[in-house]
């Protein structure tokens, strides 16, 4: 019954057209990282599942793969260009200075602040306390601690989750709600679809200064969309969530008074 | 049963005010659960208790599945991260939460002559039962006036099932055969130290109204 | 009260709404499926050679290393020896190589990965009676393993949701059905999807139960003590829906997992079929009982704060076959007390004192003789029971309140 009341309610929000929304929100004060910083990427969440006909996700692990080559690639790229050192973690004992406990302790933490940024900043169920102020999320002082540790001083979470479909889909063409109900939900079903976001985390103050969020759809299957097995694809993921980190409302008035 | 309808009305408007380019759509405009609560004193609850929050708090608009009417639930950051519970009026025999007559596990119903002890136990169970506690840890129960009365304060701590450690306490008192409760409880790193001085400060103005 | 109660509830996650491996369905009966049949299917050393298999094991390591860096461990290295031990014992060819977790969590179940890991419920433990009943529902997880479970069903639900049945996809959907739509930004949704695979068909549960009696047969267990684990959850499930005054359910047409009923029968045959005459077997229980006995205290507790008086009271009476003492008497105490129906503080403290007269009566039975005696209006002995916990737990939590009742 319960699976049968959450369709009707997703029923709500499918899309309209091919969209493409980025939305980012920074903290006022926000200046993105520029020179010789450091910056640690926390075990990159990526996963690429091919669509079956039916609606399920199947996850492939030949695409996750390239998919998670792809986006390291383009991340060292697009850091390198920008100047600054990039560690990317993939197991959470790789971390020199901090033990797994603290990492992941670090990584739990993050999440439930991701998860109240998107609930409260992206999905519409804001707080009156925090309207219109940008980011005003924290990770406290255990990050700042981690930072002074490890010798970062900047965290980038990322989550990355594609879904491809497959020949039995494109074939098909039928929209539904698959995927939603099995646990975890590829919101824009179609043909591909993408849930990214990242989350960049000040470690000298612990704060949230930045978060993105992805979310591209197509309504046609067949018509590729930022494909991430493949390295354009994953270039411009890691475009339209990090290149165009625009500053903080602050210092945008600042820049525009100057 | 109007009163059932309007709230299903309400709900419904929340829904579509989500969909527009699916859930990225709605941002911070539109309705929200969250009504903001300034700083001067509010009633909470059943309305019998008066408190008067350090600095502006927002405010959980109670929907179908979470109106005890006796309960309200403010927070800062949001749910996940912290929050402060008011119970006010609390008659005996009545429940903390809505549950289901028939669920294998229930909280325990209140009672007038519970001791502090019992008190805390119905709250473990609360965090055990429907929030998804694994672990639950006193850490003391003192005697502490409240409400101009011999009230007690809790400090406890409790695992989630997302792995997080979180940190509360609680000041109480039965009045009159009725349990009033002021509850603070968020993640253990960084966010309950931050707001302790709110929840004191609500804690001490706290008033019954006559 | 609670505002993300919901979202959070433990049934939504590492349990996967119950629908796991070990599950105690509900189903019509069917021919039962032979012991001698079953052999495995994979040996040590196995890695999957086909795509969609490849990204199923991806995810498990991922799982793997969630689960293993998790806060809800029990890391006791006594019991995680143990069941360790018993694993490479009963699991099959590849054991050996098998890692095994155990969940702080009071729930009966567990479930094994085709990687080669297990994560068992600590509810678990509190209801095996011996060492052959756990090794049982090991080398039951073990024949999912074994026989590829998952990967057969991953691709029948493939099958039916290629026929675009919307019927046969929401009975698929495991995890998700029995629990919380966590969203697609959660770090763990792959858990949750993982979860959701484990909706074993009743065939495929049935030859589980098969190997599993043949497995521990192999290894000197009385193979009837699996049957004997369902005639126990019945009996529990049944006292807890009676409480409730519901109906335990029963059978369906349309469920998926043979019922409890159908599996004791089974086992039941199994039993007889595996059994060679002449040799002896054993089930373990003197082994068993001292392993956990350092743990059983907090399983009771876990178990008797979930509130759920039917269950937990023929969890207590069960483990009282064994004998009465201070520890079971105490919490047959603690059940009436959270129950708290009319008569049940009276209850509680006739338990309560009936705990306190033995001499392994733990601390808490005499804080809670104490306030029995003080709400009924014996201060003098309420005082001397208050004081004798205070001299037994000097720095416990509560310390400052029960110092000032006693005055």
């Amino acid at each position: 019954m319960r699976t049968w009341g959450l369709a009707l309610a997703l029923s709500a929000c499918l899309p309209t057209s091919a969209c493409v929304q980025t939305r980012q929100f920074a903290d006022v004060q926000f200046t993105p990282p520029q020179g010789d910083y450091r910056l640690l990427v926390l075990r990159p969440d990526v996963s690429v599942g091919s669509l079956t006909t039916g609606g399920m996700v199947e996850p492939r692990a030949d695409w996750t793969d390239q998919a998670r080559a792809n986006i390291i690639a383009a991340l060292q790229a697009q850091q390198g260009q920008r100047g600054g050192k990039l560690q990317i973690l993939e197991r959470r004992n790789q971390l020199t200075g901090a033990s797994e406990q603290e990492v992941a302790d670090f990584e739990r933490l993050f999440y439930a602040v991701g998860n109240s940024i998107v609930i409260h900043k992206y999905s519409g169920d804001y707080l009156p306390t925090k309207r219109g102020k940008g980011l005003e999320y924290t990770l406290g002082e255990d990050a700042v601690r981690l930072g002074q540790k490890t010798g970062y001083d900047y965290a980038l979470f990322l989550h990355a989750e594609d879904s491809v479909a497959s020949g039995g889909r494109i074939a098909l063409g039928v929209l539904g709600l698959a995927g939603c109900i099995v646990g975890f939900c590829a919101p824009n079903i179609g043909g591909a679809s993408q849930l990214d976001y990242a989350g960049l985390v000040d470690l000298k103050t612990g704060e949230v200064v930045w978060f993105n969020v992805v979310q591209a759809g197509s309504q046609v299957p067949g018509i590729a969309f930022g494909d991430l097995r493949t390295p354009a694809g994953a270039t411009q993921m890691v475009d339209r969530l990090l290149n165009r980190m625009k500053p903080g409302l602050a210092v945008r008035r600042a820049a525009e008074k100057s | 049963m109007n009163r059932y309808l309007a709230r299903l009305a309400i709900l419904a408007l929340g829904a579509v005010g989500l969909s527009a380019c699916s859930s990225l759509g709605a941002g911070e405009y539109g309705y929200s659960s969250y009504a903001l609560v300034r700083v001067h004193r509010v009633n909470v609850g059943d309305q019998s208790l008066s408190v008067v929050p350090p600095r502006p708090w927002n405010r959980h608009r109670s929907f179908l599945w979470s109106d005890v009417r006796d309960v309200e639930d403010w927070t800062l950051n949001g749910p996940y991260l912290d929050g402060i519970s008011f119970v006010s009026g609390l008659k005996s025999g009545a429940y903390l939460i809505r549950q289901s007559k028939r669920a294998d596990q229930q909280v325990p119903k209140f009672r007038s002559d519970m001791t502090p002890p019992e008190i805390v136990a119905m709250l473990e169970t609360l965090y055990r039962v429907k929030g998804g506690a694994v672990d639950f840890r006193t850490l003391s129960l003192q005697p502490r006036p409240f409400l101009g009365t011999n009230g007690f304060q809790l400090d406890y701590e409790h695992l989630d099932s997302d792995e997080l450690w979180r940190r509360g306490r609680a000041v109480g008192a039965v009045i009159n055969g009725q349990l009033y409760l002021i509850l603070y409880d968020a993640a253990r790193s960084h966010y309950y130290a931050a707001a302790l001085p709110d929840f004191e400060s609500i804690v001490g103005s706290a008033q019954l109204r006559r | 009260m609670c505002g993300r109660c919901a979202a959070l509830s433990r049934r939504s996650l590492l349990v996967g709404g119950g629908v796991a491996a070990a599950s105690f369905g509900t189903g019509l009966a069917q021919a039962r499926i032979l012991p001698q049949e079953m052999v495995p299917l994979v040996g040590a050393g196995f890695k999957p050679t086909d795509k969609d298999e490849q990204g199923i094991w991806q995810l498990m390591d991922r799982a793997e290393e969630e689960i293993s860096g998790s806060n809800l461990l029990i890391q006791d290295p006594q019991l995680t020896g143990y069941l360790r031990d018993l694993i490479g014992h009963v699991g099959g060819p590849a054991a050996k190589d098998f890692r095994i977790y155990l969940a702080h969590i009071p729930d009966f179940n567990a479930m094994m990965f085709p990687t080669g890991f297990a994560v068992v419920f600590s509810g678990l433990l509190l209801r095996m009676r011996n060492e052959a009943q756990l090794a049982g529902v090991i080398a039951h997880e073990s024949g999912h393993f074994l026989r590829r479970h998952m990967i057969r069903s991953w691709r029948d639900q493939r099958r039916k949701t290629d026929i675009f049945s919307i019927a046969a996809m929401a009975a698929g959907v495991g995890g998700a059905a029995g629990g919380v739509y966590l969203g697609d930004y959660v770090q763990l949704a792959q858990l949750g999807t993982i979860l959701s695979l484990f909706q074993y068909s009743r065939t495929m549960e049935a030859e589980a139960d098969a190997m599993g009696a043949k497995l521990i047969a192999q290894a000197g267990y009385a193979p009837i003590e699996m049957a004997n684990i369902w005639q126990q959850l019945i009996g529990e499930e049944d006292a807890s829906a009676r409480y409730r005054r519901k109906r335990r359910r029963r059978g369906s047409l349309f469920d998926t997992h043979p019922s409890s009923q159908s599996r004791m029968i089974d086992l039941r045959a199994d039993a007889a079929d595996v059994t060679e005459p002449g040799r002896a077997y054993e089930t373990g229980r003197e082994r068993y009982l001292s392993k956990i006995a350092g743990i059983r205290p907090t399983l009771l507790d876990d178990q008797v704060k979930l509130n759920d008086p039917g269950a937990t009271q023929y969890l207590i009476e069960t483990l009282a076959q064994d004998g009465w003492n201070g520890l079971l008497r105490f919490y047959e105490g603690e059940v009436w007390r959270l129950r708290n129906r009319n008569g049940d503080d009276v209850r509680a403290g006739q338990s309560y004192a009936a705990a306190v007269a033995y001499p392994d009566a733990p601390a808490d039975a005499w804080r809670w003789h104490g306030i029995t005696l003080m709400k009924a209006g014996r201060t003098a002995e309420a005082k001397t029971a208050l004081t004798r916990y205070l001299t037994m737990k000097p720095d416990a939590s509560d310390a400052a309140w029960v110092r000032q009742t006693i005055g």
